[in-house]
């Protein structure tokens, strides 16, 4: 397989909001490398989440061509995108978006029930994801009774439980604090390193996009060159 | 199986709406199959075992009109009669007839015939003996006995109305039956002979025949309507259980108002869970977006939805068939309207029918917000706010 795993062109997006059209994202070329960690900034409203769900297959683009992991994500049926996309895509929310009715380790389960494993190697799985993000004690608590910090981790031991090729991140920190925040980033930054995970992840926050190998910024929904920032921007 | 413990854990996710939900949808289950097991026992049930071999003769214009006595000789002698007797509507007051807990029914039999034909009904042999003999004997039954605290040898005094003579007569005995009416006075008709005077206005309001077999009772019915087709008072013979149901057409029609009634109760049930089913998917539009990002495909997020719903559905059902079986079961106690009643419980078609209905409310109610939830587009669903 070709190293590189990510591969836009001229990839657009339009909308259609109250009988008017918004380009939310234009003409975006984006390449990342296997084992890459590339941060994506800009203002709101410039395009980074919405590029990071044209790469993870939530959405579909209303123009150009988008390779990820050398699938042609336009040509796969929906059925195929879920099932490619639990296979290789892991995804942090901003708001950890757990499943409030279960426990940490259901939680962490949930993607495995798609795999063939059975019971017990999906919970040994989960286990281990949980004790990978430092979570090992408390496998059996509720969403509700963890701190914003812990939920983020589950979070991200559910987006790593299948073992995915890419991590994608869309403002893992954006609800925390200055403390759990860092916790994160260096919980991302080891999957990155020392897991040699792909990983892209959008953020408003320098101190954030400073833990990444890379930082790509968009503005008013085009992805600037490498390098180049735009310039309003602190 | 593997999505069970999600599909429990959503179903309990707000207990409160769940506990509610399932309770109207107990009671609505439970109102519908005692209807269903009505329905089912008046029309599909067919006659008792006792009652199927037989069979009532009446007037064919109308049951208020009388026959002549002699008509029950010539019907002995159709071939598959056994026995034949005569029952006469006698009517009457007791105590006050302004109190209609006073009514129950009082007709005059042929003693000596009467236990020959039904044999079902359990009497013990000396009080059998002295109903026969006394004249102006009567028999009660159990239910009717335990609600006026009737003993044997109580005196009854009925005023007549129909008649020009009052009833005095003597409790000798009380009967008892597991499948029938045991609400009711029999008084012996020679009671009626003696107080005439003149046996010539002696008249039989129906005859009841007992066949030889259940098989025989269709050609019986035809044979003896065509004894008596054209005299002053033909006949109209029918088996003892059609008999019974006849008297439930005086109510309307019996079938269009249960099904009507049935009908509406699924109807009601049906918007109550797809209302609570709607508002439960619109709280989690942002969790169908999270399971379709975790690889969750459109069909298996409205499978989980529509077993959801069909799980509340089913624990619904199952409480209201209890409850219903447990209804069924006072009903049968209490007095009867047509035998049926007496042996009323849901029967394997109605447990079948309600699961079905039960899983029917349970996909039809969700089936509108699971395939809007399943056709979502991820962006939208991440981004909704309620």
């Amino acid at each position: 397989m070709s190293d590189l795993v990510i591969s836009t062109s001229k990839l657009t997006k339009e909308y259609i909001r109250d009988e008017f059209k918004v380009v939310a994202l234009r003409d975006a070329d984006l390449e990342v490398r296997r084992g890459d960690f590339v941060a994506l900034m800009g203002p709101s409203g410039s395009g980074k989440s919405t590029l990071l769900h044209l790469t993870a297959a939530m959405d579909r683009p209303t123009s150009g061509t988008i390779n990820v992991l050398g699938s042609d994500l336009n040509s796969l049926s929906d059925s195929a995108i879920a099932r490619w996309r639990n296979r290789h895509v892991g995804f942090v929310f901003q708001s950890f978006n757990l499943i409030p009715v279960l426990t940490a380790l259901e939680n962490v389960e949930l993607p495995l029930k798609l795999t063939h494993l059975k019971k017990g190697e999906r919970i040994q799985h989960a286990a281990t994801a949980l004790r990978l993000v430092g979570l090992g004690e408390r496998l059996g608590h509720f969403p509700r009774q963890l701190s914003g910090g812990e939920e983020q981790r589950v979070a991200i031991a559910r987006a790593i439980v299948t073992d995915p090729d890419i991590l994608l991140c869309d403002e893992p920190t954006g609800n925390l604090d200055a403390r759990s925040a860092q916790e994160v980033l260096a919980l991302i930054s080891t999957l990155n390193k020392e897991h040699g995970k792909t990983i892209v992840m959008v953020t408003h926050d320098p101190h954030a996009a400073h833990h990444a190998a890379r930082i790509r910024y968009l503005d008013k929904g085009e992805l600037l060159p490498d390098g180049s920032k735009p310039q309003d921007w602190n | 199986m593997r999505f069970l413990p999600l599909i429990v854990k959503n179903c309990l996710r707000n207990r409160r709406r769940s506990v509610l939900t399932v309770a109207s949808l107990s009671i609505s289950l439970c109102l519908l199959g005692v209807l269903m097991a009505l329905y089912y026992a008046l029309f599909f049930g067919g006659p008792a075992k006792a009652q199927a071999r037989r069979i009532v003769t009446r007037h064919k214009v109308s049951i208020v009109f009388q026959m002549p006595i002699y008509y029950r000789e010539q019907i002995r002698k159709v071939a598959g009669v056994e026995e034949v007797a005569i029952w006469q509507w006698y009517g009457g007051v007791y105590k006050d007839s302004r109190d209609q807990r006073n009514f129950f029914p009082r007709l005059g039999v042929e003693a000596d015939r009467l236990f020959k034909i039904y044999q079902d009904y359990r009497i013990p042999e000396d009080q059998k003996q002295a109903f026969m003999r006394d004249p102006a004997g009567c028999v009660v039954g159990r239910s009717l006995a335990n609600r006026f605290g009737f003993q044997v040898g109580d005196k009854i005094l009925i005023k007549g109305d129909i008649f020009p003579f009052d009833l005095d007569l003597t409790i000798r005995g009380i009967f008892e039956t597991s499948e029938g009416s045991d609400e009711a006075l029999w008084f012996n008709f020679k009671y009626l002979e003696n107080a005439l005077h003149d046996s010539s206005r002696l008249a039989a309001g129906t005859f009841t025949l007992l066949a030889r077999s259940p098989e025989d009772v269709p050609r019986i019915c035809r044979e003896v309507d065509a004894l008596f087709a054209n005299s002053p008072a033909p006949t109209k013979t029918e088996s003892e259980y059609a008999f019974g149901l006849s008297f439930l057409s005086f109510l309307g029609n019996i079938k269009v108002i249960l099904m009507s009634i049935c009908g509406a109760v699924t109807f009601t049930i049906l918007l109550i869970s797809a209302n609570t089913m709607a508002m439960s998917v619109r709280e989690r539009v942002r969790e169908v977006g999270v399971l379709k990002t975790l690889g969750f495909q459109a069909g298996t997020i409205l499978w989980l939805i529509l077993a959801e719903s069909g799980l509340i559905a089913m624990i619904g059902g199952a409480i209201g068939l209890a409850v219903a079986q447990l209804l069924c079961l006072v009903i049968r106690q209490g007095p009867a309207i047509v035998d049926q009643t007496k042996t009323l419980s849901i029967q394997p078609p109605v447990f079948a029918a309600l699961v079905g209905v039960s899983l029917f409310i349970g996909v039809a109610s969700a089936i509108a917000p699971a395939w809007s939830a399943a056709r979502q587009n991820i962006v939208d669903a991440l981004r909704f706010t309620d």
